[in-house]
């Protein structure tokens, strides 16, 4: 039980008065009798008894003091543990992790919304003066709702919370809600709601501020707590046969058994987006087990010639759309981009200098288009967007393509946002950024430029500087980032140089990753999805599960928040050049969430601390029976007055 | 007739009389034996002779043995003086009914019983000191000034037994039978008061007069008790502890003064409160 207004206890002080009044003020009749020789007498003798014999409990005394201490209680707001008492604060630290998605069966609530309930009972309880903040405790802790009374704040603050992630900070989230508590009024506390699904110890550092642990997992140490039943994909990839052709692929994945109990699964392989199953694959699972699985599939590439994205799904039974219907559904499905999504479409506009086509050849993973600007701007408004690097060699559009563009030796007085000087004669290297990803294993000192268009311009970030100005820059753009070189390199010594390889394979890859990753950042399941996008423009996302989100792109990005859900996330930016497609891959592949059992151990200076199932708790207040029973006590001090006055 | 005693009493108070445990010299012959040898049939000692003595009162069967005149002695038969030492002090005015009324019934009947048996009764009110004072008179037409007398008494002033003993003393009065009626509550005490009645050749007889409220008051209620006397203002509160202690205090209070008149030879005889006068009179005629 909790006092949740601990202060009025202080109303038992009346005690100390009253009992005064009746030792030293209590009216008395004068009366006269005939000798007070005996009375004297015995009063000497009660005192020698009992030198504070003055104190007479009289029945009315007994009540009146009974009423005092049973108000103060009643005023103190007994509740049932769990209350806040008044004034103070309560700093809700719940944990987001993907594995509090779990559920222990269909229809079940997830752990998460257990927690939720939780909250929205606290909140929901708060007495006057009494506050609550609500801390979501992922990857970062994140601030949702800082001390408030206000019931709607805390609520959408509780709306809010949704797993993501596969990191935790819990330790980094209570230290954020002890440092909001350190001048919180006494009674205030931390209160963190997680299942504990995490290996190791999280070290609870309140600096004096008390802190509550409650489990809202299955696992929580209760007698008769369903076993965790949970199977699921920790591991999966996707690599091209070497030799056997670029459609050949092999499908890399493992499969674990969280449960008690074997398990028997199907692990079935299709493409996105596409009908048809690549592979299917029955496992048989002992308990607390993983089993690697090898299939060989072949990855025809669609009509445009575009990746294919690779779903792995688990089920019970051999039809996919079953499902797993165990704890976690999340860990059941896996997306993984499919080898051919390496291959790079390279769009060579212009008469390229023959050491940079040649570079470009030599990538086996490169699909070479040689075009002109004037090829691509007669191509048709409904022809699919061209995705992919291209590489414009002295002509340059007005407008950056979107996604990554290389210019080779530019000309005019622009290119694209960077502004380009004059000629001028053998420049000397005389820097280059070593940490930039296209300057990794190169350097710069021994490459002698013959003739350079220094670049210029606030846009243009130097990557390699001489002596005249910047010869390799870089404009970064929210879709993408544009590589320009001001010089022709076979005017220079560079393309004999290995360097020069490193520095276009670089260049490769990089644009490679970015499409293969579906031109989205990558992130966790349930992180939002940051989609760089032109100021303005509008972003549509269609998530795995058909739900269409929409957003506006803001300072170069649209931030999309999402439900962790496993799958492929398409994203349309409406761009004024048309549409363009991106998608982001989200799968968990992560046997720490996986795994849903409660391990984790919490300690605060070195001492385990304790933690308790977790449940909603119906708020329960006992000062009204209590007020009920101080009326009762008056009316019974009343009746005994009138009688006590009757007798007299 | 005064109200103090009525026919049918009167009638029961024929079986009473006084009862003396000493002997006291009188000054008119009487029912009493005096401490004097006179002339009754009754002997009471002898002694050698002497001349100028009466002959006839010489015991020839002891010369005839002893050879030596021996006068034999009589007990003389005298009256006796029966002193009523009323107690009118204002702790006597309290009490249902007030203990001065049950005093003055009692003394007029100790009076009556007196007067009947040819004794001397005297009337002495006492509070701070000696009252107004009747003379010892005999005979038992004289009831009715004893009890105008009584009648006339009020309950006032403080007790001081012993100035009142002190002033008795001093009056010269014959020793006698001195029949104390009071409440004993005096802050200087009524031990050494009755030792000097004692040291002077009187009897006293104790009637201690008490009332029901004071024996066991009722227990509940805050006061303020005013001793009607002294003025003494005491605060207490009658909660049972406090009752139970008033009741110890007053049982100590009893069992010492009937202690007292054990160990002096004296007759002690409670009145008032559950005690009749008829049942006090009787108990000191049994005492006998």
């Amino acid at each position: 039980m909790t006092w949740l207004s601990p202060w009025s206890l202080l109303w038992l002080g009346l005690t100390v008065p009253l009992v005064l009044l009746y030792v030293l003020k209590r009216r008395r009749v004068d009366r006269v009798i005939g000798s007070t020789l005996l009375w004297e007498a015995a009063l000497r003798d009660l005192r020698a008894e009992r030198p504070w014999k003055r104190l007479i409990p009289t029945v009315a005394l007994l009540l009146q003091l009974l009423a005092i201490v049973l108000g103060a209680l009643a005023l103190a707001r007994p509740a049932g543990a769990g209350g806040v008492p008044t004034g103070a604060t309560i700093a809700l630290v719940v944990d987001v992790s993907t594995s509090m998605d779990a559920r222990s069966g269909e229809g079940d609530d997830s752990r998460l919304e257990r927690a939720v309930s939780v909250g929205r009972e606290l909140a929901r309880a708060l007495p006057p003066g009494g506050r609550m903040m609500v801390i979501a405790a992922g990857a970062e802790a994140t601030l949702l709702a800082p001390p408030t009374a206000d019931g709607a704040t805390l609520s959408r603050a509780l709306d809010a919370l949704a797993a993501s992630g596969t990191a935790t900070d819990l330790e980094g989230a209570v230290a954020l809600a002890a440092e909001r508590l350190r001048s919180a009024p006494s009674g205030s506390r931390i209160l963190l709601l997680t299942d504990g699904a995490e290996d190791g110890e999280v070290s609870l550092d309140t600096r004096g501020v008390p802190v509550e642990v409650q489990l809202v997992g299955p696992e929580a140490p209760a007698e008769g707590a369903a076993p965790t039943d949970n199977v699921g994909i920790v591991e999966a990839d996707a690599r091209a046969r070497v030799g056997e052709g670029p459609d050949r692929a092999d499908l890399f994945a493992r499969i674990r058994n969280f449960a008690r109990e074997p398990a028997d699964v199907f692990l079935t392989a299709t493409l996105e987006g596409r009908d048809g199953v690549l592979a299917s694959r029955r496992l048989t699972l002992e308990a607390d087990a993983s089993v690697p699985v090898v299939m060989a599939v072949d990855l025809p590439p669609d009509a445009s010639g575009r990746a294919a994205v690779v779903r792995l799904a688990l089920s019970r039974s051999d039809a996919a759309h079953e499902g797993m219907q165990d704890d976690l559904a999340l860990d059941d499905v896996a997306v993984v981009p499919s080898p051919g999504a390496r291959r790079l479409p390279v769009f060579l506009v212009g008469a390229a200098p023959a050491p940079v086509e040649r570079v470009l050849r030599a990538d086996t993973n490169v699909e070479l288009f040689a075009t002109t600007l004037q090829a691509l701007s007669e191509r048709d408004d409904d022809a699919p967007p061209l995705d992919g690097l291209f590489v414009y060699a002295g002509e340059v559009p007005d407008r950056a393509p979107p996604g990554d563009s290389v210019v080779v030796a530019p000309r005019g007085e622009r290119a694209f946002e960077a502004e380009l000087g004059a000629e001028v004669e053998a420049p000397r290297v005389i820097a280059w950024e070593e940490s930039d990803p296209r300057l990794r294993f190169v350097t710069m000192g021994d490459v002698h430029l013959a003739r350079l268009r220094p670049i210029g311009g606030s846009a243009a970030r130097a990557l390699v500087t001489t002596d005249a100005g910047a010869a390799i820059a870089s404009i970064t753009r929210p879709d993408g980032e544009t590589t320009i070189l001001g010089f022709d390199p076979s005017t220079s010594d560079w393309p004999r140089q290995p360097t020069f390889v490193v520095f276009f394979r670089n260049l490769l890859e990089r644009a490679r990753e970015r499409r293969a990753s579906g031109g989205v950042a990558a992130g966790g399941l349930g992180d939002a999805l940051r989609i760089a996008a032109p100021d303005g423009a509008s972003v549509e996302v269609i998530t795995p599960s058909g739900e269409r989100l929409d957003a506006t792109s803001r300072g170069g990005l649209a931030i999309v928040p999402v439900r962790a859900e496993a799958g492929v996330f398409r994203a349309t930016v409406d761009l004024p050049s048309g549409p363009r497609e991106l998608h982001a891959l989200r799968s968990l592949l992560d046997a720490n969430e996986s795994d849903v059992r409660a391990r984790l151990r919490f300690s605060r200076a070195g001492e385990d601390v304790g933690a308790a199932p977790a449940a909603p708790r119906e708020h329960r207040e006992s000062w009204p029976w209590l007020a009920a029973l101080v009326l009762l006590l008056f009316a019974i001090e009343a009746w005994w007055a009138s009688r006590k006055g009757a007798v007299a | 007739m005064s109200s103090l005693l009525d026919p049918e009493f009167l009638r029961r108070l024929a079986r009473v009389r006084l009862l003396v445990r000493r002997r006291f010299a009188g000054s008119a012959g009487g029912a009493r034996r005096s401490t004097r040898k006179g002339q009754s049939v009754e002997m009471a000692d002898h002694r050698p002779y002497s001349p100028g003595d009466d002959v006839r009162r010489i015991d020839w069967n002891a010369y005839a043995r002893l050879e030596e005149l021996i006068l034999r002695l009589y007990v003389a038969e005298e009256d006796l003086v029966v002193y009523l030492l009323l107690d009118t002090s204002a702790s006597m005015g309290f009490g249902d009914p007030p203990k001065l009324d049950v005093a003055k019934r009692l003394a007029a009947a100790l009076a009556y019983v007196g007067l009947s048996g040819s004794e001397r009764v005297g009337v002495v009110p006492f509070g701070a000191g000696i009252g107004t004072p009747m003379q010892p008179t005999r005979g038992r037409r004289r009831i009715g000034t004893v009890l105008k007398h009584l009648d006339a008494l009020e309950a006032r002033g403080e007790t001081d037994l012993q100035r009142a003993v002190d002033e008795l003393i001093a009056r010269r009065t014959r020793p006698g039978l001195v029949l104390v009626l009071s409440d004993l509550l005096d802050p200087g005490g009524y031990q050494r008061s009755l030792d000097r009645l004692i040291a002077e050749r009187h009897e006293p007889v104790i009637f201690h007069v008490l009332d029901r409220e004071e024996l066991d008051p009722t227990p509940g209620g805050d006061f303020n008790f005013v001793d009607s006397e002294r003025g003494a203002r005491v605060e207490v509160s009658l909660d049972q502890r406090t009752v139970d202690a008033y009741r110890r205090r007053v049982q100590l209070f009893l069992e010492g003064a009937e202690a007292y008149a054990k160990k002096r030879g004296l007759s002690y005889v409670r009145a008032g409160a559950d005690v009749s006068i008829e049942d006090a009179l009787l108990a000191y005629s049994r005492a006998a």
